[in-house]
């Protein structure tokens, strides 16, 4: 896709997406969309982070939920409007982000990763025993139906699923450009460069530990917004909105659909949202499979699939002669 | 303040921080060696008090043999684990030798909660609720047991490190690997023989534990993210520096939870680790090659 064309595909993507609630109100569609648009914003992020710079963070899902607790004791507890709530729940993620990655990538991307772990379960227990700030394991339920204050005096009283399709949908599709916009500048090539090989990359005055930062930070606001709107859409928040499970699936998303191949793992993020409802088994089951899975492609294909259409370009390319075509 | 409450909280925390040490130990010592870190290695932990649970209430044996099986079986899964799976890494796939210890995690963590479901199970034994009694502080026997395995544990790794041949090929090959092959180690049989003793550890971990708390399969899950801080903390790679890190926070841990609300428990040691990382990133006792 040509980067110039990249605003005027997200406009008509946008006005598409407003227009798929008018001709259908099969609430399955609707809530496919919002589970898409929740996961594709989360395993994009972790695929800027793993994918292109290289970093395992499992902290995407302390992100995601610090910014659905924020957000929801924000509008519950000091009555602010959702698109401020969210925002600041965006924040906070983002300012949690640069502290875990500036304290622990000072060490190492070992124990970035490990850092990050323990940071995704710790916010799981926090959530359960600060009963006084989160109200413990029964969370926060009933939240109120968020109106938003549009531009113009309007406001928009999100009070049917389609309004949260619409609205997340359109969040993903414009957090999808940014990402698509940052990984094909120079910014995303000196992400890659870091990636491959820190030191060379280092020595070509790039800094990289700015680079780091940068996507930790991005990808922890996308993260804490689509968190922010999530929980408004499940009208609750409870300690559950940690749970490992959104880990190992982002994970199994940017695995299968390739690390740092922006839309192979789009790809594979709308086949694993459509996909549990087809393996309509067990719960655990799913997870074991989802083990295996993730077992069987670093042993065998760590690529994903964008890693497969990449080797074929590339072989595809061998094949031409060299120099200029006639 | 009654100097009895003190001792007991003082004693619960010795107790938990020697089993935290088996844990960091094991995991810290396959880091050292391998460059991996085990994320299934609470898991491990769990299927061994698993184990030891159904060795004493389905087949009836006894505290002592149970823990021997538990521990010698440990050992085994440790080696069928390095030759199945994690022989095919190299120390540079980093992130890989994770997300294939995480996927053998899920495997495991929810297949037992498929067949067990989470439903905490508890070993009774005749020495469930026994007691040593020492003036005014009684202490449960089983949890003297469980310090005195893990103090016992501790010193034969020491013994094996220091002491033995293949505990300075060990070392060796945790220093530098392609010198310890050039000098005629072999790092796969090292490798494979680190991750038993790892897998070991948290077997009789597992085992020691079973009979004090509740076995279920969530269990593994969340003593692992303490091992992960502790490692940080102790340094990476660092065995000894583990074993004082996981003792000092289980401690810590015990003292202020006889005090403190418990978030503040909860969050020590991720809020010691970034301490850490922040003041002194190569951990207390230095990073990387000590064993």
């Amino acid at each position: 896709m040509n980067r110039g064309a990249a605003p005027l595909a997200f406009l008509v993507a946008l006005a598409a997406l407003f227009a798929v609630p008018r001709l259908t109100g099969n609430e399955y569609v609707l809530a496919f969309g919002v589970s898409f648009a929740t996961f594709s914003v989360l395993a994009s992020g972790l695929n800027l982070v793993y994918g292109y710079t290289g970093l395992l963070s499992f902290a995407q899902v302390a992100f995601f939920g610090v910014g659905g607790y924020t957000c929801a004791l924000l509008v519950t507890e000091w009555h602010w409007s959702l698109w401020t709530s969210a925002a600041a729940g965006g924040v906070l993620a983002a300012l949690i982000g640069l502290l875990i990655g500036y304290s622990s990538l000072r060490l190492s991307r070992h124990a970035f990763a490990i850092v990050t772990i323990s940071f995704a379960l710790l916010c799981m227990i926090v959530s359960r025993d600060w009963v006084s700030l989160t109200r413990g394991s029964m969370g926060i339920p009933g939240l109120p139906v968020p109106s938003l204050a549009l531009p113009g005096g309007l406001s928009w009283r999100l009070n049917r699923p389609s309004d949260f399709f619409s609205l997340m949908l359109g969040f993903s599709l414009a957090s999808h450009v940014l990402i698509y916009l940052l990984v094909t500048s120079r910014i995303g090539r000196a992400m890659q460069a870091v990636k491959l090989n820190e030191p060379l990359a280092q020595s070509q005055g790039l800094n990289p530990l700015g680079y780091k930062l940068l996507t930790i930070t991005l990808s922890a606001f996308l993260s804490g917004v689509i968190g922010s709107l999530f929980v408004f859409y499940l009208t609750i928040v409870d300690p559950s909105i940690f749970d490992f499970y959104y880990t190992e699936t982002m994970l199994i998303m940017v695995i299968l659909g390739g690390p740092g191949s922006f839309w192979g793992v789009l790809f594979s993020t709308a086949v694993l949202t459509g996909l549990p409802d087809l393996l309509r088994f067990s719960t655990d089951l799913r997870m074991v499979l989802y083990g295996l899975i993730l077992i069987g492609a670093m042993l065998l294909f760590p690529g994903g699939i964008g890693g497969w259409f990449k080797q074929r370009r590339l072989a595809h390319w061998r094949k031409q002669p060299y120099g200029d075509k006639p | 303040m009654e100097a009895g409450f003190l001792i007991q909280l003082l004693v619960n925390g010795l107790v938990i921080g020697v089993i935290y040490a088996l844990i960091a130990m094991g995991l810290s010592l396959i880091f050292g060696v391998l460059e991996i870190v085990n994320f299934a290695h609470g898991e491990f932990y769990m299927l061994a008090a698993m184990a030891a649970y159904f060795l004493t209430t389905n087949l009836g044996l006894g505290y002592w043999p149970t823990v021997a099986v538990v521990s010698v079986a440990g050992l085994a899964v440790g080696y069928v684990l390095y030759e199945a799976l994690l022989a095919s890494l190299r120390g540079e796939s980093f992130e890989r030798s994770i997300l294939l210890t995480l996927g053998l995690s899920m495997v495991l963590q929810n297949g037992a909660i498929f067949l067990f479901t989470t439903t905490p199970k508890m070993i009774v034994s005749p020495y469930t609720y026994a007691n040593f009694i020492f003036g005014q502080v009684r202490v449960p026997v089983l949890r003297v047991f469980a310090l005195g395995l893990g103090v016992a544990a501790f010193a034969l790794l020491y013994l094996v490190l220091y002491r033995t041949q293949v505990g300075k090929a060990m070392r060796g090959v945790a220093q530098n690997r392609d010198a310890a092959l050039m000098v005629g180690i072999d790092p796969r049989a090292i490798s494979r023989l680190a991750v038993a003793i790892g897998i070991g550890l948290s077997g009789l971990a597992g085992a020691a534990l079973a009979p004090i708390y509740a076995v279920h399969p969530l269990m593994g899950f969340s003593f692992v993210f303490k091992a992960f801080a502790i490692i940080i903390i102790g340094g990476l790679g660092n065995v000894s520096g583990a074993a004082i890190a996981a003792i000092a926070l289980g401690v810590l841990e015990n003292l202020m939870g006889g005090f403190l609300p418990q978030v503040t428990v909860d969050g020590l040691a991720f809020v010691a680790m970034i301490a850490i990382l922040l003041i002194r990133p190569e951990g207390l006792f230095g990073r990387g090659v000590r064993v």
